[in-house]
């Protein structure tokens, strides 16, 4: 590990070490809702849903759509605040975080960057630099290193000088990864990474997180619906459904066939795999 | 840390922050103008028709006028002596082509006219902009402004405009000269009925002139009356209106009365146009342009106008169709 | 991977403002009056030396007539592009512009106002001279904040609807304008016409030139500390919230800023425009979105283009002056087209 990484594991270690039995992040029942107008009833997109995760796990959450999930992971960032409930990471309330702060230890990597202006991959990379420092910053060689790290540590140094409207699919998403990688973060949040991504990019993806889980000390939530990719790479899976966490637990609590049916509506069978890890299959068909 | 600057770099960078520096607290000179009260004596202060005050210069040895009617009369006055620059459109006299020109009179150089070194820039209030004045002023160089409504006004104007140009007995002659005719041509016009006329602008859109303007006065002194009734300078009218008041006459102002014969023939067969009474019989006159200024050549146009409308005042013979070649050399 | 470092930006900056330097000698040199650089030095020099009395005539009309014409240019210039690369990354649009949220006509509309009050009140003449500006800078700041009311949407800024309500204030404002104009007496509102097209000619008394260079300084300044942020809105308002933005602070500070520079340019030099839509784009293709740069080479490309300008507005149609803005709606026209080209090619 270069010296660079070192730190901001070493950062995360001894966050983890001061308090090795509690969870880093906790997600205490929280439920968000909105109304379209004052007069209707507010609609609830998420209820009263708590789970807990530890350094170096990796969490995913999984249901069909709309069923709450990017809400759940807006609201652990601590951009949306809850209706109800709180988000706790190392104690502090994610909401309540000052902006800066929060981008030094919860990082989101989301689907697609709109980028108005092309830009190149390392000056991307360099913006997971900015919540380090004042306001009207220019990078240090540390930030450099760092950002060239970033890139290492996903496989994407070769792209570091490319235009990012040049690259394919996966590799943006490896470079959209290696900046928030730059912000050094305790909390790694994805939402649906895997979407616009072939098998073999997907399978690389989650093996890249799950190496990184590992080695820097991360906590990683991944949203995603891709079932056999989430038991295979999770420790633990949160199920969703019209808002409603169902279950909470490792993959092989969750994968119980009758449940996924339920949330899934259509005809399953749940196997265990060569690595012990539980497998879905669709029974094709009609239902 | 790359936050270390190289020294020479730094030297050039301090030139260039001063440079900055300058900029941003501007170069300031405040060197006088080079005709400025220093190096002249005596001033008076008068005030113009706008009620503004002025300090002028004297004597008064150098002028500049910005309005084509302000040059006229400055000839006319026989002053054009102390005529340094005038405008682009200065036209008349031939001789006001062949004076330095500043520009057009609403966007003329500031640098051209300080250039000339004037003692007094004159303006009118319906040509000039304030801002011009207002940017002279700042330079320290007097303007004095004319406004008039009317023809008595513009007597009035000329009278003062030669006092303040040095000359009051030019003035007091020319005055006298354009009230005696003035005076003539009421006499004559006395008992004719005035003839509702509308005064044409521009037709498309139909744009005549409100009953606050010069041009209005001099219809009414040329015994007919303008049938439109606005506060505005340049009202447009509606075709409907206009076939309302039914006008007795359309008034043109233009130097070639051909094309005026051309232009009404050319609105007889147009909508709305048709319906009027005076295109139908073609009863319309022309004056020369000499309308659009407030100079002493309005006067000679309005009596032009005035034989056109009523040529039986004057001893002559039934209506004319159209306008005579003659109001083309009016002046 | 060069990320930008301060002597970067300072070199560039510094080359800028050579070229900066370079544009307003040769608008020194070109107009009426013939003036040899030479002569030009001497006297500047006996300027700073504070030999006022030594100063040829020439010079002095120069000195009195010129150069704060083009100092105003060069503000105004700086500050439109400056409001537009501003605008433009707060509103992730391209075609953002200082005019497009309506502060140009409020402006205008303020003025005309101003113009049509001036004569019932008596006012003393220091506060006459300014009382037009101040009427302008009003009607900007009203069309502001009534665009930013227009444009919230869940009590947030949101862009889309920021730049059609912007659109529609501008539209109704000038119709309002042109009601006026039309049906008021003419002789107050000659002067509209050459500052509805962007005018260089009102040289601004003393107290408000300071006013515009401090209006300007501060203003400029607190974009600049913004430049990062900005940077990071371009990529998207919720992934800068996440790497540590504070989204709604930045963006209600830039608007004002912006807002308050093109308040400020429109009030004494009317509407000159596509500066501050043009300047940021050609100075992108040159710098890169990079703010920490873009902002200053904007400020300096259009303090050069406007500059520019003026020396073709005072010599094409010699003796007369052109308004600044023709030339750059002419020049600026085809630019627009040309760019757009490029980047749909």
């Amino acid at each position: 590990m270069t010296s660079a990484v070192k730190s901001s594991a070493s950062r995360a270690t001894a966050e983890v070490t001061r308090n090795t039995n509690e969870p880093r992040l906790s997600v205490e029942q929280v439920s968000y809702a909105y109304a379209p107008n004052p007069q209707q009833a507010p609609v609830f997109t998420l209820e009263a849903t708590s789970f807990q995760a530890k350094a170096g796990e990796v969490v995913a959450v999984l249901g069909p759509n709309a069923s709450g999930k990017s809400t759940l992971l807006q609201i652990i960032s601590g951009a949306l605040p809850p209706l109800s409930g709180r988000v706790l990471l190392n104690g502090n309330v994610t909401h309540q975080l000052e902006p800066r702060t929060r981008g030094q230890r919860i990082a989101m990597v989301q689907q697609e960057s709109q980028l108005l202006f092309p830009s190149k991959a390392w000056e991307f990379v360099l913006q997971g630099r900015h919540p380090y420092g004042k306001s009207l910053r220019f990078e240090s060689d540390e930030d450099v290193t760092i950002a060239q790290n970033a890139l290492a540590q996903v496989g994407a140094e070769h792209l570091a000088d490319r235009w990012m409207d040049q690259i394919s699919g996966g590799e943006k998403q490896r470079v959209i990864l290696a900046r928030a990688l730059a912000q050094q973060p305790l909390l790694l949040l994805l939402d649906e990474p895997t979407l616009h991504l072939d098998i073999g990019a997907q399978v690389d993806l989650l093996e890249t997180l799950r190496r990184l889980a590992a080695e820097n000390r991360y906590t990683v939530v991944v949203v995603t619906h891709e079932l056999n990719l989430a038991g295979e790479y999770a420790e633990q899976v949160v199920l969703l459904q019209k808002g409603k966490a169902l279950r909470v637990g490792p993959p092989a609590s969750v994968y119980q066939r009758d449940l996924l049916e339920q949330v899934f509506q259509t005809q399953l069978t749940v196997e265990t795999g060569a690595s012990g890890r539980p497998r879905v299959s669709i029974l094709p068909g009609p239902q | 840390m790359s936050y270390r600057i190289p020294i020479h770099l730094r030297r050039i960078a301090a030139i260039g922050i001063l440079f900055c520096v300058a900029l941003f607290f501007g170069v300031r000179a405040n060197a006088e103008q080079a005709n400025a009260s220093a190096a002249r004596g005596s001033f008076r202060t008068v005030s113009d028709e706008t009620g503004r005050t002025v300090r002028i210069p004297v004597p008064v040895r150098r002028i500049i006028s910005l309005a084509p009617s302000v040059t006229e009369s400055i000839y006319a006055l026989g002053l054009e002596n102390l005529l340094v620059g005038d405008t682009d459109y200065c036209d008349y006299p031939e001789a006001a082509t062949k004076v330095h020109k500043v520009g057009g009179a609403t966007n003329p150089s500031l640098e051209e006219i300080a250039q000339l070194r004037p003692d007094v820039v004159l303006v009118i209030k319906s040509l000039n902009r304030l801002e011009t004045v207002q940017q002279l002023e700042r330079l320290g160089i007097a303007t004095y402004s004319t406004d008039p409504h009317s023809l008595d006004e513009i007597r009035t104007s000329l009278r003062r405009l030669a006092d303040v140009l040095g000359n009051p007995a030019a003035g007091e002659a020319l005055d006298a000269g354009l009230l005696q005719k003035e005076r003539l041509l009421q006499q004559k016009l006395q008992a004719a009925r005035p003839t509702r006329v509308l005064f044409v602008v521009w037709t498309e859109p139909l744009i005549s002139v409100g009953k606050h303007t010069f041009i209005a006065d001099a219809l009414a002194h040329a015994g007919a009356v303008s049938v439109v009734e606005s506060s505005q300078d340049w009202p447009q009218i509606s075709l409907e209106e206009m076939v309302r008041l039914q006008p007795d006459f359309l008034v043109f102002a233009n130097s070639h009365s051909e094309n005026v014969t051309r232009d009404v023939e050319a609105l007889a067969k147009r909508p709305g146009w048709d319906l009027l009474d005076t295109v139908k019989r073609r009863k319309f006159a022309v004056v020369s342009d000499a309308v659009n200024r407030p100079a002493p050549r309005l006067f000679a146009a309005v009596e032009d106008l005035a034989r056109q409308l009523h040529p039986e005042v004057f001893g002559e013979s039934s209506p004319l169709r159209n306008a005579n070649s003659a109001s083309r050399d009016n002046n | 991977m060069r990320p930008l470092t301060v002597s970067r930006l300072l070199i560039q900056c510094l080359i800028l403002a050579i070229i900066l330097f370079c544009v307003m000698v040769l608008a020194l040199k070109f107009g009426a009056i013939h003036v040899s650089l030479y002569g030009l030095g001497r006297n500047l020099l006996r300027v700073f030396l504070g030999k006022t009395s030594d100063i040829a005539t020439e010079y002095s009309l120069i000195l009195n007539l010129r150069l704060p014409r083009i100092l105003l240019g060069a503000f105004v210039g700086a500050a439109l592009s400056i409001a537009g690369t501003s605008f433009q990354a707060l509103l992730r649009n391209p075609l953002a512009d200082p005019y497009v949220l309506g502060v140009s006509s409020g402006a205008a509309l303020g003025a005309i106002f101003a113009l049509l009050v001036e004569p019932h009140l008596a006012l003393p003449p220091e506060i006459a001279a300014v009382f037009t500006p101040l009427g302008a800078f009003l009607g900007a700041a009203i069309a502001i904040t009534s665009v930013y009311f227009l444009g919230r949407r869940d009590g947030r800024i949101d862009s889309s609807t920021l730049l059609l309500g912007g659109v529609i204030v501008a539209s109704l404002l000038y119709a309002v304008i042109i009601l006026l104009l039309t049906t008021l007496p003419s002789s107050n509102f000659r002067g509209m016409a050459y500052w509805l097209m962007g005018d260089l000619s009102g040289v601004p008394s003393r107290p408000l030139a300071w006013v515009l260079r401090i209006g300007f300084a501060v203003a400029a300044v607190v974009i600049y500390t913004t430049a990062s942020d900005l940077n990071l809105l371009l990529s998207g308002e919720k992934e800068a919230m996440h790497l540590g933005v504070d989204v709604r602070r930045v963006r209600i500070v830039v608007y004002l800023a912006a807002s308050a520079l093109t308040g400020l340019a429109v009030a004494v030099s009317g509407s000159i425009g596509y500066v501050g839509l043009l300047v940021p784009h050609v100075m992108r293709m040159i710098y890169g979105s990079d703010h920490r740069i873009l902002l200053p080479a904007a400020a300096f490309g259009g303090a050069i283009a406007v500059v520019f300008a003026d020396i073709l507005a005072r010599t094409i149609a010699a003796p007369s002056e052109l308004p600044v803005g023709a030339i750059t709606a002419i020049a600026g026209a085809p630019l627009f087209i040309y760019l757009l080209r490029r980047r749909f090619a």
